[in-house]
């Protein structure tokens, strides 16, 4: 099923250096800085778990390519594959065991992305896929928060008691924390107000710094941002995805929350807290599952934040960037369908467009 | 009009016995009956019952169906056989009801979802009310075994991925003598929940759909 | 009739009509025939489940009647009518147990509770519920006995305060990564310690005196 272009004989045609491993690279790029921050705020474990989860993602396409006799280096190391695994893993609690790093890393490259027929063919986020898979499949595991133990402060797991947590199912509890939205979200359950919770636990400087608890992409806000506009500046996305699932989000929060201060949470909060960023800017955006046209990535990005506002405030999960790009990702192919971009030299009913009376111009 | 496919030799026992059973099969072939399929599967006992249940509708309605196929003009052979299928399923629920209570316990959601079968009317409207009683007969027991034999795969695979045992509660649908098919496959599994949920059924029909193609494709190849 | 009327009888309205209208009233016939004839049975076998889970909140030496037969019916504080199963040792009112309703994760948790009539649990028991296969469904005497930690307990012991779940401050254990579902149980089953506190000379009042 692969689609093949005949070589161009004539015309104007110009070659953009642009080929999948440079887009790959440039948003790997962009997560590093938030990747190694959080890895050094959760210690061995969080390595781990990384490492696993990558290399999973490698076995399972090397042995996806061979399966469907497709050619498997140029594939492999084309960078698509790696950065699945890298968001995926951004997304589960540091300090999950091993194997939801490996059956994650299974669900998002088998089923998600090969099933479908490969690179470029999957209807559906492979990462968000993963985990979302995980949630539902082990709730108790992929809900296990901890407080940041950074890398070589006292207290935290040496390499050894890593090895323990992460592959010896060893999860010490002192460690355990909730998530700021999990726990407002619970707090909210008990009939409390806002304003006794949040000054507790919230500052909106810690959240987007990034030492609280949460999944490694959750960690800090402002890095996560800082790659954002990396990706903004070197063209890699437009700006209509996340502006207007940013914008939709907040402006959700901001309308609830001057309706009741009490029990809705206002829009900074939603901004910084959970992977609201990581999500906007390099999770919805990704190229194959969102729509083609300005338009349409504006209506996927409003749906997106939308969705996230409903599902953090109204549901049984305290956050679900994950849920809502998989709904969105659902109905890419239906906004495709009635946002068509407009054909050269025609309008965008498809007529053609009408020019100056030929008499004129022959005149 | 079309009239009764001749069967110029009686009953065509091979082709309808390998029909129902694996080249049209209603799952794997017709892709039919999906609702109950998906719903009931999580573990292989339900997918049993659930199979059992429907080819027992099944072979009554295709009866039925051929019996009456002369009477029924096809203007109206659409209601006809709704009501020929809706009052069979309602009797087996009220009849399992009062008098094998316990079985009804177990099945009772299945049978209500009987009357959803597509496959049912498929059958009638395709099969039993173009052929003479006995093909009928044969043909609905044949695509309910297949039917069945699909649901018990799909059930097994769902259940020993999602929990690790095969066949549990096998006794409270079969009796106690069958109790000895309760296996524990993998002791003190954790469990794995998405194949016991609907998304875990849709992945399992998806591999099985894909699994009897490779199968198809082999064969044909020889 | 000769084959040309009969094929053109055939395809006229009336035939159609006629062909409909005897299906129709055969299958009608058919159901109400079955429907008569199991009713009965029907009836008894749903009694005998009642009853089955009813023995199993109400310990059998308690009373000598049939719980099925002395029920009462009250509305509870929303105003639901909920019907009381009342267990009688002679004249004397020993027991009740009704049906409380839970929120849980995915739906409505319903649950049996037995109360003595000093207002000690003697037993409580989930008759259905939606949760988590693996997570919440260990509220079933079936996959755990957790359930079980409430019998003997009443509305003074623990105090109001403390009928929660541990993280609410409470002092019933909630499982490890399910919070919603023993909260729920637990809410209903104080909310049924409360309706009986407030109903309680009606309920426990022998059924010889009752006016109604």
């Amino acid at each position: 099923m692969s689609i093949e272009t005949p070589a161009p004989s004539a015309g104007p045609f110009a070659h953009e250096r642009v080929s999948i491993s440079r887009t790959m690279g440039l948003v790997m790029l962009a997560l590093l800085p938030a990747t190694l921050f959080s890895l050094w705020q959760f210690g061995w474990p969080a390595i781990y778990l990384f490492l696993v989860t990558v290399a999973t993602v490698l076995v399972a396409e090397a042995a996806c390519l061979r399966i469907a006799g497709k050619p498997i280096r140029p594939f492999l190391f084309d960078g698509s594959a790696v950065l699945t695994g890298w968001l995926l893993a951004m997304t589960l609690p540091p300090w999950a065991p091993w194997w939801t790093g490996v059956v994650g890393g299974f669900i998002a490259i088998v089923i998600a992305k090969h099933v479908f027929g490969g690179i470029g063919q999957n209807l559906f986020n492979p990462a968000m896929v993963g985990r979302v898979a995980l949630l539902i499949a082990f709730p108790l595991e992929l809900t296990r928060f901890v407080n940041p133990a950074p890398l070589f402060a006292a207290g935290s797991p040496d390499w050894q008691q890593g090895l323990a947590i992460t592959f010896g199912g060893q999860f010490p509890d002192a460690f355990s924390g909730a998530t700021l939205l999990g726990h407002v979200r619970t707090e909210l359950g008990q009939g409390h107000l806002l304003s006794d919770i949040l000054p507790n636990l919230y500052s909106p400087v810690a959240d987007s710094v990034g030492t609280l608890a949460g999944s490694l992409g959750e960690g800090s806000a402002l890095l996560i941002l800082l790659g954002g506009l990396l990706l903004l500046y070197k063209r890699v996305i437009t700006w209509q995805i996340p502006l207007a699932m940013l914008g939709t989000l907040a402006l959700a929060a901001t309308l609830m929350h001057l309706i009741d201060p009490a029990h809705y949470t206002g829009p900074l909060y939603h901004l910084v807290s959970g992977a609201s960023l990581l999500g906007a800017f390099f999770i919805a955006t990704d190229l194959v599952t969102s729509p083609v046209t300005a338009r349409g990535q504006i209506l996927f990005g409003a749906g997106c934040g939308l969705l996230v506002y409903v599902i953090r405030t109204w549901t049984g999960y305290p956050e679900g960037v994950a849920f809502a790009v998989l709904l969105m990702n659902a109905c890419t192919p239906l906004i495709d369908h009635y946002v068509r971009p407009r054909v050269y030299g025609r309008d965008r009913q498809g007529e053609p467009l009408e020019y100056a009376d030929e008499a004129e111009i022959s005149r | 009009m079309t009239t009764a496919l001749k069967t110029p030799k009686g009953i065509q026992w091979g082709r309808i016995t390998r029909d129902g059973l694996w080249s049209n099969n209603v799952i794997l072939s017709q892709t039919l009956a999906l609702c109950p399929t998906l719903a009931v599967t999580g573990t292989a006992t339900n997918g049993l019952g659930m199979g059992l249940a429907t080819t027992a509708v099944l072979i009554v309605s295709n009866i039925l169906v051929s019996l009456i196929r002369n009477v029924v003009t096809p203007e109206v052979r659409i209601p006809v056989y709704i009501v020929v299928i809706a009052t069979l399923v309602t009797l087996v629920d009220l009849g399992l009801n009062a008098y094998a209570h316990e079985l009804h316990k177990v099945l009772g959601l299945f049978i209500a979802l009987i009357v959803v079968n597509c496959a049912i009317l498929g059958r009638a409207e395709s099969f039993a009310s173009k052929n003479g009683v006995g093909a009928a007969a044969l043909d609905g027991l044949m695509m309910g075994l297949g039917f069945t034999i699909v649901l018990m795969v799909l059930g097994g695979v769902r259940e020993i991925i999602g929990s690790g045992t095969l066949f549990s509660g096998a006794a409270l649908l079969l009796g106690q003598a069958m109790s000895f098919l309760e296996l524990t496959l993998i002791p003190d599994y954790r469990g794995f929940l998405l194949a016991i949920l609907p998304p875990g059924g849709f992945v399992a029909l998806g591999f099985l759909l894909a699994g009897k193609r490779l199968i198809d494709r082999r064969a044909m190849r020889k | 009739m000769n084959a040309t009327t009969w094929s053109e009888f055939r395809q006229g309205i009336g035939y159609q009509g006629l062909l409909l209208g005897v299906t129709v009233t055969m299958a009608a016939t058919l159901l109400v025939v079955a429907d008569r004839v199991t009713r009965e049975p029907i009836a008894q076998r749903h009694a005998e489940d009642m009853n089955a889970s009813l023995a199993q909140v109400i310990p059998p030496a308690l009373h000598d009647n049939d719980l099925l037969a002395n029920t009462v019916t009250l509305n509870d504080a929303n105003g639901t009518p909920v019907q009381i199963y009342r267990a009688l040792a002679g004249d004397r009112v020993t027991a009740v147990a009704f049906q409380v309703t839970g929120k849980g994760y995915a739906g409505d948790i319903d649950v049996i509770l037995g109360l003595a009539a000093d207002g000690k649990v003697l037993g409580a028991r989930v008759l259905a519920h939606k949760e988590t296969p693996g997570l919440g469904d260990k509220i079933e005497v079936a996959k755990g006995d957790w359930i079980l930690a409430f019998d003997g307990r009443s509305l003074g012991d623990p105090p109001p305060a403390r009928w929660a779940v541990k993280k609410d401050g409470g002092d019933f254990d909630q499982f490890s990564g399910a919070t919603i579902t023993p909260r729920a149980v637990v809410r209903a089953l104080k909310g049924g310690l409360e309706f009986f506190a407030t109903n309680r000379a009606v309920l426990t009042a022998s059924p010889g005196n009752r006016q109604n």
